[in-house]
C-alpha cells in the first residue's frame, strides 16, 4: 500500500492525499478507549435521563469559498449542496453523510470512517480551484448525547440557547463547552452530537458525567 | 424555652410540623414555614449579635434581605459552614445549626461591649484610620484583633462537600421579584407567548402579599397568588425560581441569579443533589419588580433590641404568627405604618401609642386605629429608647412643623417594642448595577431608578408605586411594553381589584431630633452594621468631607455586607442637612453587585478539583501512566516529564534516558506539538512572510526549520515545516504556542493579506507523533516497515510516506537531539498500536522512553533553542546567534524584518545567547541566575544576562548551560560570574552554545 501512496505523491505534487487507514487489522483506539465505555454500558445505569455514546466517524474539514463551478462539483460528490445558511447542517438521503456549517468558508463533513479517503480522492480529482480538504478524523471524536434531561446538561456546559425556537433539529453551533469547545449539532428531538477535540475528550467526559449526575447517566455503545 | 411569642393560629407556618434547631448552642423549636429569624423571635431571643465597632447588643430589625444585624454563621458540621447568612432569609429546617458571628467571647457577655461603652466617645468616624495606623508595623497585629472582635464570619476549614453548579438561561423576559407587580408582569408576558423567568428571593412567591391582609378580587391576596402561580405553571416556557436572589445585573442584559436549591432546607444536600445553582441569564427584557424596603427612623438608642421596621413587625405577625413583644410603640411619618399597630392590636397585644410626626394626619388606616381605641400622639417624635438588651421604654416629645426640633416636654412611656417607619426606599440596587444614577423624587421621598441603556422595565414599588393596585397595573404595563418590543401580541388582561385605601401625605422625616444636640444625644444609628451614627456623619461633614462618596468612605456607611440597604438614604439626608444642601444636590452613592453576599461555591461552580482546568492527553497517555511516568504541565497538556525506574532519582532517570538515546535509541511522545495543515497556491509565499527564512525553494518531500517573529522582530515560536505538495505544507509549532500560531496565521490572512489563496487547518490532535532517536533508530524502524529508510533514499530533513506497523504513516527525518531521528506520525486512533509495536521491536535495542526533561537536555547539548525558555519576547534571531535563519533579501519582506533592524536591535552590546561552561564542571548553574562580569563590583552590580537553560549532561560528564550575556557573541572564551543567593559565586566560560558533535555528523548518518 505504501508504494501506492508514494506513487500518488509523485503523481500529485500539488496536494498530498493519503489513505490513513491501515490495510490490515490493527487495534483502533478512540479518544475514550481507556474509559472502557462498553463495560460501563453493560454494568452501569440503564434508566438515566441522559444517554451517552461515543461515535467514531470519518471527519473532514472543508475550507472553501465555492464559486459556481466548485459548488456544482462539490454537490455532485456529496449528493447534497453545501449548506450556505449559517449554523445549519444537511444530511444525505442515506444519512451516511452530514455537512455542518462551521464558518462562512468552513464546513465539517461527517462520513463513515472508511469513506474519508474516497471523499478526499474524489475532491482531488473533481474539484478545481482553491479549497482545502483535511482529514481530521483522528483529531476529534463525536459524543452523542440524548435523553429527556439532555438540554439541562447542555445548559450547564455552554451559553448557547437550546430552546426549540432557537435551536431546531439540524442546527449546528461551535462554541465554548465547559472550559473546552465543541461543535454542537441537534440531530433529533432529544439528541445532540458534540464534535470535540481528541485531547479534550477525557476532560469533557468527566465534565459530562458530573453534569449528568443528578439526572442519571446511561452509557450505550 | 417555649415559643412564648407564637400566636395560637394564623400565619403561613405549619404548626403540625415542629422543627428543632440550635442557635448559639441552645436548642429551640420552630415550625415549617418559619425563617430562622421568625423562629428565634418566637422563642423570645432578643440579642442575635454584637455591633461591629461599639459591640452593642443587637436584635432583629427587618424580615428580609435588608436585615443588617441578624447575620449568622450557618452549618452543623465543619464542612458545611456558611458565613454571612441573614437569619431573616434562611428557611428553618430540622437540625439547623447557627451561631452569632459578632460577639467575642459571647453575645451575652461581651468584652468589646465594655470598650464600646467606655470608649464610645473615643471612637469617632475614621477611628481605625486615626488610631491604629501608628506604628505602621503593628497594623497586622491590630488588624487580627479588630477582625476577631468584629466577627465577620468564617469560611470552613474543611473541603465543602456540597455541589454548586451553574446553568445558562435565555429568556424573553426576566421578572425580578414575585410580588404583585412581578407576578402580574410574568403572567401577562407568558400569556402573550413570551419565554419568562421569574425569580424571587423568598421561599414562596407573593412578595409583600405574603404578610398582607389585603384582598384581591375580593379574596385573600394569597389566594390570588396561588392562582397566578398555578397559571404560570401551565406554561412550558415559564421558569419559576423561588429561593433565588438576582444578585447581579451586568452588561447586555446578562444577570446572575443565585438559587438556593437544597441549602435552604438542609445543612448538607442529599446525595447527588445540587446545593446552590448560579443561573447565568441572558434576557431580552428585564422587568425589575424588586419592591421597596421600609426605612427605619433615626433616633436615640434606636439599635436596642426590640426596635424594628414597622413592616417587619407586621410580617412576623401576619406571615409567621409571631408577635415580637407585648407593648408596642409605633413611630411613623406616614399612614402605611398604622397597619402595624392594627396588626399588633388584632393579635391581642397592647399598643401603647402611635407617635406620628405629622400634625393632623387623616386617612382610612388612621381611622381604623382610632376605632380600635389606640392612642395617637400627633406632631411628636420618639426621641430616645431606654434599655440595653431589650427596649424597656421610650421618650416622646413634641416636634416642630418641619420635624427638626423638639418643642416641648419629654414624656416617658413603657414599652418593649418600637416599630418605626420613615417611608419606603425603592429597591433600585439592580438598576444601579447597570450604571444608572438614581433620581430623587420628592413625592416618593426616595430614589427611583435612573435612565438606563439596558432593556430594562420597572414595575411596582421600585417606581414608588406603593399600593398593590398600582403594582398590579404597572406589572401589566411592563409586560405589555416588553411584548410589543418583542413583536408579540399583547393580550388584554383584566386588572385585578383591590380595596381602596385613602392615605394622607407622608412627611419627609429621616432623623428625629433629640432635646440635646446630636453630638451629645444618645447614639442615633444610621448604619447598624457598621455602627455609623448621625453624630458621626455630622462630624465627618464638619471635618470637611463634602462629597457623599467621601462621607461614605470616612464613616464606613454602607460598607457592610448589607450595603446600607436601610441606612444609606437616612445617612444622605443627614449629610445633606449638615452640608445645607438638598438631597438631590448631595447625591447618592450607588450600589454594586452583588445585591446580597454570594457564596464562593456558587461563583466557582463545578470548575474545581479535577474539573478546575482541562487536562489534555495524547493517544499514548494510558501507556505513560502505566509505565509510572512523572508528568509535566505544558499548556494544558500532560506530558511525560521522565520515566523513573524502581527507586531512581530524577537525575538518575535522566542520565539513563540520555545515555540510552545517544548510545542506542530513545523514544519521545511528541504528539503535543502543534500541527497546522496549510493548503493553497499562495501557501509557500505565506510561509515566507510569516517565517524569517526563505521558503521559495523548499522541494516537495523536504522539511525546513523556521523562526516566527512578531512585528517587533522578536522570536515567539519556531518549528519545522514540511512540503507535502507544491501547494501543501505541514507546519509544526511549539506545544504551548499552537493555538496562538494558528490565530496569528488567520489574523494575517484575514486582515492583511486576504487576497492570498491559502487555508489553515489544525491537525494537532489528528496525528500521533512518536520520535525515535539514536544510532539504532533506523534499525528499529526497519523492523516495522518494508519501505526504504536507507540514508541514500531517505536523507536528513526529508519526509516520506510509509507503512509502520501496518499503519500508513508520515515519517520525518528531523532531529531535535542531534541523533539520527525519525518522527513517525500516524492517525491518532492508531497511535497506541504503533507505539506498542515499536516497544515490541525495540527490546533488542533497549528502546528507552524519555520525557520532556531528557528532550531538553539532549537538545541543549546541541544548542537548539526552546522558544519560550531561551526566548522571552525580547530577543530576535540575531540575539540567538541564528542569522542563518533570517533571509533579509526575500522579495516581499516578512513579519519582524523592520522590527529587528531598529536602532536598539542592532546594538553590539545586546544580550546574546551563548553557551556557558562552568569552570567547575560538576556545578550546575541554576536557571535564572544573573551573570556579572566583575564579581567584586559594588552593589548594585551591573547584570549582564541570565541563564536560560542549564543541565547536567550525562553524555558529556559535565554541566552545560545556555544563557544571555551582553555582547556575548564577541566574548568567546571570556569569563562571566554568577553570584548566587546562597553566597556562592559560580565562574563560567562563555562558549559556542553547542557542546556535542559540532559538525552535526550524528544526525546525518
Amino acid at each position: 500500500m505504501s508504494d501506492v501512496n508514494n506513487e500518488a505523491l509523485e503523481q500529485a505534487p500539488i496536494k498530498l492525499v493519503m489513505n490513513q487507514l491501515p490495510a490490515i487489522d490493527v487495534p483502533f483506539e478512540s479518544p475514550l478507549h481507556h474509559v472502557e465505555l462498553a463495560k460501563i454500558a453493560e454494568h452501569g445505569e440503564s434508566q438515566g435521563g441522559v444517554v451517552f455514546r461515543e461515535l467514531s466517524l470519518g471527519l473532514l474539514t472543508l475550507r472553501c469559498t465555492p464559486n459556481a463551478e466548485q459548488a456544482t462539483s462539490i454537490e455532485a460528490i456529496l449528493g447534497v449542496a453545501l449548506p450556505s445558511k449559517p449554523l445549519t447542517s444537511v444530511s444525505s438521503a442515506s444519512g451516511e453523510l452530514t455537512v455542518m456549517w462551521i464558518s462562512p468558508d468552513e464546513w465539517l463533513l461527517q462520513v463513515p470512517q472508511d469513506k474519508a479517503f474516497e471523499l478526499e480522492t474524489r475532491f482531488f480529482a473533481e474539484v478545481g480551484g482553491h479549497y482545502s480538504l483535511v482529514n481530521v478524523s483522528g483529531g476529534n471524536t463525536v459524543f452523542e448525547l440524548s435523553g429527556e434531561d439532555v438540554v439541562k446538561v447542555l445548559k450547564k456546559s455552554t451559553p448557547i440557547d437550546f430552546h426549540d425556537s432557537e435551536f431546531p433539529v439540524g442546527k449546528v453551533v461551535s462554541s465554548v463547552f465547559a472550559k473546552s469547545g465543541a461543535t454542537i449539532c441537534r440531530t433529533a428531538e432529544q439528541s445532540y452530537q458534540l464534535v470535540v477535540r481528541r485531547s479534550f475528550a477525557d476532560y469533557l467526559w468527566l465534565w459530562l458525567q458530573d453534569a449528568s449526575k443528578e439526572y442519571g447517566l446511561t452509557v450505550t455503545c | 424555652m417555649s415559643q412564648k411569642n407564637r400566636l395560637q393560629d394564623g400565619g403561613r407556618i405549619d404548626r403540625s410540623k415542629p422543627l428543632t434547631f440550635t442557635f448559639n448552642d441552645e436548642s429551640y423549636q420552630g415550625y415549617a414555614g418559619d425563617t430562622l429569624a421568625s423562629a428565634l423571635i418566637a422563642n423570645g431571643v432578643d440579642v442575635i449579635g454584637r455591633s461591629f465597632k461599639y459591640s452593642r447588643p443587637r436584635g432583629f430589625v427587618a424580615a428580609g434581605a435588608e436585615e443588617p444585624n441578624a447575620v449568622v454563621q450557618l452549618g452543623a458540621t465543619e464542612a458545611t459552614q456558611i458565613p454571612n447568612v441573614r437569619a431573616t432569609q434562611q428557611s428553618l429546617y430540622q437540625g439547623l445549626v447557627a451561631a452569632s458571628t459578632n460577639g467575642w467571647p459571647s453575645v451575652e457577655t461581651d468584652l468589646m461591649g465594655l470598650v464600646g461603652k467606655i470608649g464610645g466617645k473615643m471612637m469617632p468616624p475614621g477611628f481605625y484610620y486615626k488610631t491604629f495606623m501608628f506604628p505602621q508595623s503593628m497594623w497586622p497585629t491590630y488588624e487580627s484583633y479588630i477582625r476577631k472582635a468584629a466577627g465577620l464570619g468564617r469560611a470552613s476549614k474543611e473541603k465543602d462537600v456540597d455541589i454548586y453548579d451553574k446553568m445558562n438561561q435565555h429568556t424573553d423576559v426576566l421578572v425580578v421579584g414575585a410580588g404583585p407587580a412581578g407576578l402580574m408582569a410574568a403572567l401577562s408576558a407568558a400569556q402573550g407567548g413570551a419565554r419568562v423567568i421569574i425569580a424571587d428571593e423568598q421561599s414562596e412567591f407573593g412578595g409583600s402579599l405574603l404578610s398582607s391582609k389585603e384582598t384581591i378580587d375580593g379574596k385573600p391576596a394569597m389566594e390570588w397568588v396561588a392562582q397566578v402561580v398555578a397559571e404560570l405553571n401551565e406554561f412550558d416556557d415559564v421558569l419559576m425560581l423561588p429561593n433565588s436572589q438576582v444578585n447581579g445585573y451586568h452588561d447586555h442584559n446578562f444577570l446572575t441569579i443565585q438559587q438556593h436549591c437544597t441549602d435552604q432546607f438542609a445543612d448538607r444536600a442529599p446525595n447527588g443533589a445540587v446545593a446552590q445553582r448560579l443561573h447565568r441569564v441572558r434576557a431580552k427584557w428585564v422587568v425589575l419588580a424588586t419592591g421597596a424596603h421600609e426605612r427605619p427612623l433615626v433616633f436615640g438608642n434606636n439599635d436596642v433590641p426590640g426596635c424594628m421596621q414597622a413592616s417587619a413587625v407586621s410580617t412576623y405577625i401576619n406571615r409567621f404568627g409571631v408577635v415580637p413583644g407585648n407593648e408596642l410603640v409605633l413611630m411613623t411619618s406616614n399612614d402605611g405604618a398604622y397597619q402595624t399597630a392594627i396588626d399588633w392590636h388584632d393579635a391581642g397585644r397592647h399598643v401603647v401609642a402611635i407617635v406620628d410626626a405629622r400634625k393632623n394626619p387623616q386617612g382610612s388606616l388612621i381611622d381604623a386605629a382610632r376605632e380600635r381605641g389606640i392612642s395617637i400622639m400627633v406632631g411628636s417624635g420618639l426621641i430616645e429608647v431606654q434599655g440595653s438588651k431589650r427596649v424597656t421604654g421610650v421618650s416622646v416629645a413634641p416636634l416642630n412643623e418641619s420635624g427638626d426640633k423638639v418643642t416641648g416636654a419629654v414624656a416617658k412611656l413603657k414599652a418593649d417594642t418600637v416599630a418605626s417607619s420613615g417611608g419606603w426606599s425603592p429597591v433600585i440596587h439592580l438598576s444601579c448595577h447597570t450604571g444608572a444614577r438614581p433620581v430623587w423624587d420628592d413625592e416618593v421621598i426616595g430614589f427611583l431608578p435612573g435612565p438606563t441603556v439596558q432593556k430594562q422595565l420597572t414595575a411596582g414599588a421600585i417606581n414608588g408605586a406603593f399600593t398593590t393596585q398600582a403594582a398590579l397595573s404597572q406589572g401589566i404595563q411592563a409586560a405589555a411594553d416588553a411584548l410589543a418590543s418583542l413583536g408579540l401580541e399583547v393580550t388584554d388582561l383584566s386588572l385585578p381589584k383591590t380595596e381602596e385605601v385613602i392615605q394622607d401625605k407622608a412627611m419627609a422625616l429621616f432623623h428625629i431630633p433629640h432635646n440635646k444636640p446630636t453630638s451629645k444625644a444618645p447614639k442615633q444609628f444610621v448604619d447598624y452594621q457598621n455602627d455609623v451614627t448621625a453624630a458621626g456623619i455630622e462630624l465627618a461633614c464638619r471635618e470637611g468631607f463634602e462629597s457623599i462618596e467621601h462621607v461614605k468612605r470616612y464613616t464606613a456607611m454602607g460598607f457592610g455586607t448589607d450595603q446600607g440597604k436601610l441606612g444609606n438614604i437616612n445617612g444622605m439626608a443627614i449629610a445633606a442637612k449638615a452640608l445645607q444642601k438638598s438631597i438631590p444636590e448631595t447625591g447618592t452613592t450607588i450600589f454594586r453587585p452583588n445585591y446580597t453576599p454570594v457564596t464562593f461555591g456558587a461563583i466557582a461552580g463545578r470548575d474545581c478539583g479535577e474539573l478546575f482546568d482541562p487536562k489534555r492527553f495524547t493517544a499514548m497517555h494510558a501507556w505513560h501512566v502505566e509505565q509510572g511516568a512523572k508528568f509535566e504541565d505544558v499548556g494544558q497538556w500532560k506530558r511525560p516529564w521522565y520515566f523513573p525506574k524502581g527507586n531512581e532519582t530524577m537525575q538518575e532517570a535522566l542520565n539513563r534516558e540520555c545515555l540510552a538515546t545517544r548510545e542506542s535509541v530513545g523514544i519521545l511522545d511528541a504528539s503535543t506539538l502543534g500541527k497546522i495543515d496549510i493548503q493553497g497556491k499562495d501557501a509557500r509565499e505565506f510561509l515566507g512572510r510569516v517565517y524569517t527564512n526563505a521558503w521559495a525553494k523548499l522541494a516537495v518531500g523536504k522539511c525546513r526549520y523556521g523562526l516566527m517573529c512578531g512585528e517587533d522582530g522578536m522570536v515567539f515560536d519556531d518549528g519545522v515545516t514540511s512540503c507535502l505538495g507544491e501547494n501543501h505544507f505541514l507546519m509544526t509549532t511549539t506545544t504551548g504556542g499552537a493555538a496562538h500560531v494558528l490565530e496569528w496565521l488567520e489574523l494575517y490572512h484575514q486582515t492583511e493579506w486576504p487576497e492570498m489563496e491559502v487555508y489553515f487547518t489544525s491537525v494537532t490532535d489528528h496525528w500521533s507523533t512518536m520520535t525515535i532517536s539514536g544510532p539504532n533508530s533506523r534499525k528499529l524502524l526497519e523492523k516495522l516497515t518494508d519501505d526504504d529508510v536507507s540514508k541514500d533514499y531517505f536523507a536528513y530533513m526529508d519526509w516520506k510516506q510509509m507503512t509502520v506497523a501496518g499503519v500508513p504513516a508520515r515519517v520525518f527525518r528531523i532531529s531535535f537531539t542531534g541523533e539520527l531521528s525519525f518522527e513517525i506520525n500516524v492517525q491518532a486512533n492508531y497511535g497506541m498500536h504503533v507505539w506498542k509495536a515499536l516497544f515490541e521491536s525495540g527490546e533488542e535495542f533497549n528502546l528507552t522512553p524519555y520525557g520532556t526533561e531528557t528532550m531538553h537536555i539532549l537538545r541543549a547539548e546541541k544548542g537548539f533553542i526552546i522558544a519560550g525558555q531561551d526566548t522571552d519576547g525580547s530577543v530576535h534571531p540575531f540575539d540567538l546567534g541564528m542569522p542563518w535563519a533570517v533571509a533579509m533579501k526575500k522579495p516581499f519582506s516578512f513579519i519582524g524584518k523592520r522590527g529587528m533592524q531598529r536602532e536598539d536591535c542592532v546594538r553590539a552590546d545586546r544580550k546574546q545567547l551563548v553557551g556557558l561552561k562552568t569552570v567547575d564542571p560538576t556545578v550546575v548553574l541554576p536557571e535564572g541566575a544573573q551573570g556579572v562580569f566583575d564579581p567584586n563590583a559594588p552593589i548594585p552590580m551591573p547584570m549582564v544576562g541570565h541563564v536560560t537553560s542549564s543541565y547536567w549532561s550525562a553524555c558529556l560528564g559535565r554541566s552545560i548551560a545556555m544563557g544571555f550575556v551582553k555582547g556575548g557573541h564577541d566574548k568567546m572564551g571570556e569569563k562571566v560570574f554568577y553570584p548566587l543567593v546562597d553566597g556562592r559565586v559560580v565562574e563560567a566560560e562563555i562558549c559556542q552554545p553547542i557542546f556535542l558533535d559540532p559538525k552535526g555528523e550524528r544526525q546525518h548518518v
